[in-house]
């Protein structure tokens, strides 16, 4: 890991959790770049490609792609298609997002569904998971 | 039946048993009272009819007695040569017999010789001692009157035309039958002569006709005589006003054996129903006796049997029009009576009626004073308190219809509120753990241990809140109405459990559980997916949270007729009896387990709300310090249903094992 630094690309609309994380994912030796929006995560994935995209499903601000939407882009995008994605939202995954959306290298670059508020074990576990 | 109608087929019934009664004893009384009446009459008739017959003896007897005293003829019985005195005597009585329309007026001598006949004076000087009143006369010197029969050579003695007429009225019988009275000239005691007049009855119409008319006034009934009257001689009619089909009068027939038998023979009067030429009559024949009391003939008279019959069929049909016409007068009289009296019972049942329709306004009239119409006011005056109380529990419901609204509403508003500030906690919440347990865990550099103990009890705490925000989320969403039960057929072990288990395993891990899954990998549930994995999620995190470190979870499904059923059981301390029943109420809280967790209390409520919304059931046991189990039942659908028998066969059928 001290070799090459896996390069993690957090989106999130909300400052103090983008900082927590990449607080947390640079204490154990990522390098951390992030975005608050989803399109300007996609810019910043295809100006310098991350090792993995850690992303939210629901953006404050103006109407724009939600993290499901951004995440099927992503998989449709052929320099960004092999990027894993996981996504980790607050949003209630028992109810408010089809059960479909379980990991499916098939059709989407998705490997966990992640669920706010989460502890570093578990996320630092699917990261490593996710990065293979 | 109504009561109406009861009394009414009561009452007919007693009136027409009462009028059939009337009626027959009314019947069978004119009856016989009319047949009494009519013989009676008869008897009368006969009585009334003889003393007619006999009137004009007495008047001939009256007649005679003056003439006994005529100086004249007392002279002339003295002295019987005396040839003017005679003439002169003769023509005197000639006069008197003319006018008294007499057949014979004799003058006889004590020993019974005819002196003179004013009808005929050459015929003289023959003896007609064979009369019984001359030899009656002769004998008691006394006046005789009555009926006596002559013979032919009798009847000859005074005149041959009289004896030509006889046989003339006779029918060929030669004799005649005469009314008439003898009386003794007397003087001084001793008998000198003797004074005979009479008529003969034959052919005459006279006396008949006077007893007739009399009596029945010469009255016709039906076109038929009402009465008749009829003197025989012998047997033979002789005198009658009965006429024949040809409409003569009948003279010169004869009346029946039997009669003859019973009044000539017998010389008893006979009654009874005589049919006379073409009519019955009612008849009373008596013997005519002559002063010898030799029966020689009969005096009938005859009364129309039909006017009797048809009066009483009058009396008794009028009789019979007074009982019904009484009877229909006193039943109507009665209905009148009970319709007044039942009108207001059936005004009274109408508004019970009314008011087991909910028709609380309808009064009755009170009309009386008397049972019954206490009986409407006390109807009208509890109808008025159901009224005022209606009136009283709808103003009540009302009342609380409008709280229960604005608790609904305050309710909403309040979850509405809760849920928007749950919302906005949930993610600086979600930092905070995440930052947290960073810490705590010696993710970015060495913890002290005082700092881990602190950092122990804010992620603790951190942990409740953000159990809690879920909750009450959950809670907002079921109460805002949000959660609406989108029913489906779904695998219970793949959809409902997987996804729940999969948050749930750093937790379990964490307290070293084993999790027995038991549940059949195609059992199948009836929910809708996304309430029915709040409801896993929350038994199972329970489970976890309750659990025994190092116990066993045990889930296991079976399907159960028309319920699938579904438990979740833990090992650990369980929930004491007494508190089983509380579990699923709103923010209801068990004592906290060892470890210190505390529940929100609303976990349990969540699940029963929505298995409650599914139509099923959620219940829960336990084995205080050994175990605790949640049972959820639903109701199957028909295709579950279908399955669960279509396994069931596969299995009891060897063969296809």
């Amino acid at each position: 890991m001290t070799k090459t630094k896996a390069k993690i690309l957090v989106v999130d609309d909300d400052v103090q959790h983008v900082d927590t994380v990449k607080t947390l994912l640079e204490s154990v030796g990522y390098s951390v770049d992030y975005a608050y929006l989803p399109e300007k995560a996609i810019e910043k994935a295809k100006a310098a490609p991350p090792d993995l995209i850690l992303l939210d499903v629901m953006f404050a601000g103006p109407p724009g792609p939600d993290g499901v939407e951004t995440s099927r882009r992503i998989h449709a995008d052929a320099e960004l298609k092999k990027i894993p994605v996981i996504i980790l939202s607050g949003v209630r995954k028992v109810l408010d997002l089809p059960f479909r959306l379980e990991p499916d290298d098939e059709w989407m670059p998705v490997k966990a569904f992640l669920e706010k508020p989460i502890k570093p074990d578990q996320l630092l576990s699917e990261i490593a998971k996710a990065l293979g | 039946m109504k009561l109406q109608t009861k009394i009414n087929i009561g009452i007919i019934s007693v009136f027409l048993i009462l009028g059939a009664s009337m009626a027959v004893l009314t019947f069978k009384w004119q009856n016989d009272h009319a047949i009494k009446a009519a013989e009676n009459r008869v008897r009368l008739y006969i009585k009334a009819g003889w003393e007619i017959y006999n009137s004009k003896i007495e008047r001939i007897q009256a007649t005679l007695k003056v003439l006994a005293e005529d100086q004249r003829l007392r002279r002339l019985l003295h002295d019987q040569s005396d040839q003017r005195l005679l003439q002169e005597v003769v023509s005197e009585l000639q006069v008197v017999r003319s006018e008294q329309n007499m057949d014979i007026l004799n003058v006889l001598d004590r020993s019974g010789r005819v002196l003179l006949r004013a009808r005929h004076p050459e015929l003289r000087f023959d003896t007609v001692t064979d009369d019984p009143m001359i030899r009656r006369v002769i004998a008691e010197k006394q006046s005789c009157g009555g009926t006596v029969l002559l013979d032919q050579k009798r009847l000859e003695a005074e005149g041959n035309d009289l004896a030509e007429w006889c046989r003339r009225y006779s029918a060929g019988e030669t004799a005649g039958m005469m009314t008439g009275a003898a009386v003794p000239i007397l003087s001084n005691g001793r008998l000198i002569g003797i004074i005979q007049m009479g008529n003969l009855l034959n052919g005459s119409v006279e006396k008949v006709d006077r007893i007739r008319d009399s009596l029945f006034e010469n009255e016709h009934y039906d076109g038929k005589p009402v009465g008749t009257a009829t003197v025989f001689m012998g047997d033979l009619r002789i005198s009658t006003n009965v006429l024949d089909e040809n409409g003569r009068r009948a003279i010169g027939t004869r009346a029946s054996p039997e009669v003859a038998e019973q009044v000539l023979r017998k010389g008893l009067p006979w009654n009874g129903r005589a049919l006379v030429v073409n009519a019955w009559y009612l008849s009373q024949y008596v013997p005519i006796r002559d002063p010898d009391d030799r029966v020689i003939g009969m005096l009938y008279i005859g009364s129309l049997e039909k006017r009797y019959l048809d009066q009483r069929s009058r009396a008794i049909f009028m009789n019979l029009a007074m009982v019904f016409g009484g009877m229909i007068l006193a039943m109507t009289v009665f209905f009148w009576i009970m319709r007044t009296i039942l009108s207001p019972i059936r005004r009274l049942h109408l508004a019970t009626r009314r008011l087991s329709k909910g028709n609380l306004t309808h009064r009755i009239e009170v009309k009386s004073r008397d049972e019954i119409g206490e009986l409407s006011e006390s109807f009208n005056h509890m109808t008025q308190q159901l009224l005022e109380d209606q009136l009283e529990i709808q103003e009540s419901q009302a009342e609380l219809e409008r709280r229960n609204h604005e608790l609904r509403v305050t309710n909403r508003n309040y979850m509405e509120l809760l849920g928007f500030v749950s919302h906005e906690l949930k993610s600086p919440l979600g930092s905070a753990i995440l930052g947290v347990y960073s810490i705590k865990d010696g993710y970015l550099g060495p913890v002290s241990e005082a700092q881990q103990r602190i950092l122990a009890s804010v992620a603790s705490s951190l942990d409740y809140l953000n159990e809690m925000i879920k909750h009450y989320l959950d809670l907002s969403r079921l109460e805002k109405g949000e959660l609406r039960v989108n029913k489906q057929t779904v695998r219970f072990k793949e959809e409902i459990m997987a996804p729940s288990i999969q948050g749930l395993m750093p937790a379990l891990e964490d307290k070293r559980m084993i999790l027995q899954n038991e549940v059949p990998d195609d059992f199948l549930l009836s929910c809708d997916p996304q309430l029915m994995r709040i409801v896993f999620e929350n038994l199972l995190s329970n489970a976890v949270k309750y659990g025994r470190v190092g116990g066993r979870i045990q889930i296991d499904a079976v399907q159960c007729g028309d319920e699938s059923i579904w438990h979740v059981m833990n090992e650990g301390d369980g929930i004491p009896a007494d508190k089983l029943g509380l579990l699923f109420q709103k923010f209801s809280r068990i004592d906290p387990p060892k470890n210190g967790k505390k529940g929100t209390g609303l976990g349990l409520y969540i699940c029963k709300e929505i298995v409650e919304q599914h139509g099923g059931k959620i219940s829960s046991e336990s084995v205080e310090g050994e175990w605790t189990r949640f049972t959820v039942a639903l109701p199957a659908d028909a295709t579950i249903q279908e399955k669960a028998q279509h396994d069931q066969n596969k299995s009891q059928d060897p063969g296809s094992g």
